[in-house]
């Protein structure tokens, strides 16, 4: 196995293709790879396939952008800091983007599936929902249930009379993307991982997924890692490309590193309200800058330092949040 | 200081004040809580200053247990793992969600109706307009033993109606099989069965739901009327069980509320 390389994060982002099937380590508005977001938007992909645990303002980015071309998950939204995804949820009314919805453990188990190399997981969760009404199989009823799209299987899921109870179970069908790219905190010259605070669900994700770019706020040596593996969370054979980049989450929350954003995503939400108030958005922060240190030129450091943690709590006790 | 166990009167307390502390009351000591964003991290961080104090708080996004000392802003925010047990993941907390160890749960919604199913996919229907879809919504709703919803009624009777437009949590009644029969939760689920919506708590009283699945009005806050609560309903709401008032909060649950648990007014504006 070679080990990943050291890369700028645009030569990363040049391996994607467009009509790739890309998900996304972290949790709604905390340790997303936003400075990746930024540059997919920039190097103008098309077609993406969206497979998501859960969304946030790094997916409603790229929704607006007119990145994505299915969008499969349980959730967009901003929070508290923007009621739902408006540019999501613009496409989705307008029927620009082609939309699957599951529940929470779905969407996970699709992942934890991939990552496990079984065809599907089986889950209760949650037999009545209008999720699972074949009305909404939204893949189904546009014909790409028919072998011919590689990332879109046979069946939404299968409903099945376990025999050990006796009960109706459902069976959630694996999902391989072909990327995942996900922030962290440290990250060894080898691809060590190792990420503080909640790990959500980045080990499905990412184990799910044929290749893997890492961003971290740090690349250090291996060594360092390797003395408490305990507490890592990947070996770098998983790992493709490793592209350091400090504050590369912002504006979302990185735990023990700096709070998300709020201001920052509240203006973001608002501006979605209509595709010209987003393109105008993105004009100013994503092609008006030329990479991502430009971008944090123009946030200044007086904004960042305002969002650092407090390393003994994990966040900020000097923010303000009411 | 027993003057802080009394109970405050009619403009003392504000409509957000009461629906907390309704909420916080329906956790009981020792239970096992998962709590959503917002105003259920208050209900259960009040609860268990108050008669829950060995009740523990779990977030879908992996946080078990914590000890948060400043109100976190969303269930994966670094405050929820401040002196937690554990801090893991996803496949944890609903791992247990699923293995039958949640009491009780919070959630919030955009639609319920008459059977607990609730709504925060879309308004009107797949036509309509689009929310934020379900996040953890239907799998605590249809996992937990108790689910407790809490929602806004003052002027928002579009939000309580006979059927919603979609059903992202199925209640206590639903469509199922081929036909689409309305169908009891417990005949669904069989030996994956652990409970389903208790209650709905509101701005304007809290309801429960009968043997027949079908929600009632249990107590009415002060200064509304039963009647009043059936005419911020869309559909024909049962107030003939109706026990009386929602006690109003004490001076204690408000001192909590406003001075230690959301000082920052990020809740409680």
């Amino acid at each position: 196995m070679a080990r990943p390389q050291i890369v700028s994060l645009k030569e990363a982002i040049q391996q994607i293709k467009d009509g790739d099937m890309l998900t996304f380590g972290g949790f709604t508005v905390w340790r997303r790879p936003m400075a990746a977001i930024y540059e997919l938007i920039r190097q103008k992909k098309r077609n993406l396939h969206l497979v998501e645990v859960n969304g946030g303002t790094h997916d409603d980015m790229l929704a607006g952008a007119g990145c994505v071309a299915v969008w499969e998950s349980c959730w967009s939204g901003h929070e508290l800091y923007g009621k739902y995804g408006a540019n999501l949820a613009r496409k989705i009314e307008n029927k620009e983007i082609l939309y699957e919805d599951w529940a929470h453990i779905h969407a996970l188990y699709r992942l934890a599936a991939g990552a496990k190399g079984v065809p599907f997981l089986p889950t209760y969760s949650a037999m009545g929902c209008d999720m699972l009404n074949p009305a909404n199989d939204n893949l189904g009823k546009a014909g790409l249930r028919d072998g011919s799209n590689r990332h879109i299987g046979k069946y939404k899921y299968i409903t099945y009379k376990e025999p050990f109870t006796n009960s109706d179970i459902l069976l959630i069908p694996a999902a391989n993307p072909d990327w995942c790219i996900t922030h962290v905190q440290m990250v060894g010259e080898e691809g060590t991982v190792r990420v503080d605070g909640l790990r959500f669900s980045d080990e499905e994700a990412i184990k799910a997924s044929k290749h893997n770019i890492i961003i971290a706020e740090q690349i250090v040596p291996e060594e360092y890692l390797r003395r408490e593996p305990t507490r890592n969370m990947l070996p770098g054979y998983f790992v493709d490309y490793i592209v350091e980049l400090p504050w590369g989450a912002h504006p979302t929350g990185l735990y023990g590193a700096y709070e998300p954003d709020g201001p920052f995503i509240n203006n973001f939400f608002n501006s979605t309200r209509t595709q010209e108030g987003f393109d105008q958005w993105a004009e100013e922060w994503i092609f008006g800058v030329e990479d991502f240190e430009e971008y944090l030129s123009k946030l200044g450091i007086t904004r960042l330092e305002k969002l650092r943690a407090n390393p003994a709590l994990g966040y900020s006790s000097t923010l303000k949040r009411g | 200081m027993e003057n802080k166990k009394k109970h405050s009167k009619i403009g003392e307390y504000k409509p957000m004040d009461l629906l907390a502390c309704a909420a916080a009351r329906e956790v009981k000591d020792g239970e096992v809580v998962f709590a959503g964003t917002g105003l259920p991290m208050l209900a259960i961080m009040l609860a268990q200053k108050t008669q829950a104090h060995t009740a523990v708080c779990i977030y879908e996004s992996g946080s078990i247990d914590g000890r948060p000392i400043d109100l976190p802003t969303s269930v994966a925010d670094a405050r929820c793992s401040y002196q937690a047990a554990v801090a893991d993941g996803l496949m944890d907390a609903f791992g247990q969600l699923q293995s039958g160890r949640i009491d009780l749960a919070y959630l919030g919604g955009a639609e319920v109706d008459k059977y607990g199913n609730v709504n925060t996919t879309f308004m009107g229907g797949t036509n309509g307009k689009r929310l934020t879809g379900s996040g953890g919504n239907t799998d605590i709703h249809s996992l937990a033993k108790r689910s407790v919803l809490i929602m806004p009624q003052i002027n928002q009777k579009r939000r309580f109606v006979e059927k919603v437009s979609y059903i992202t949590s199925p209640g206590w009644k639903f469509p199922h099989g081929p036909n689409r029969e309305w169908t009891h939760k417990k005949e669904v689920y069989g030996s994956a069965f652990r409970g389903g919506p208790a209650a709905v708590i509101t701005d304007m009283g809290v309801y429960r739901f009968d043997e027949n699945g079908e929600m009632y009005l249990d107590t009415v806050h002060p200064g509304f009327t039963a009647e009043e609560c059936r005419e911020n309903c869309s559909f024909d709401l049962n107030i003939s069980r109706v026990k009386g008032e929602t006690p109003t909060p004490t001076y204690e649950e408000l001192e909590l509320l406003h001075n230690v648990i959301d000082p920052e007014k990020i809740i409680m504006k």
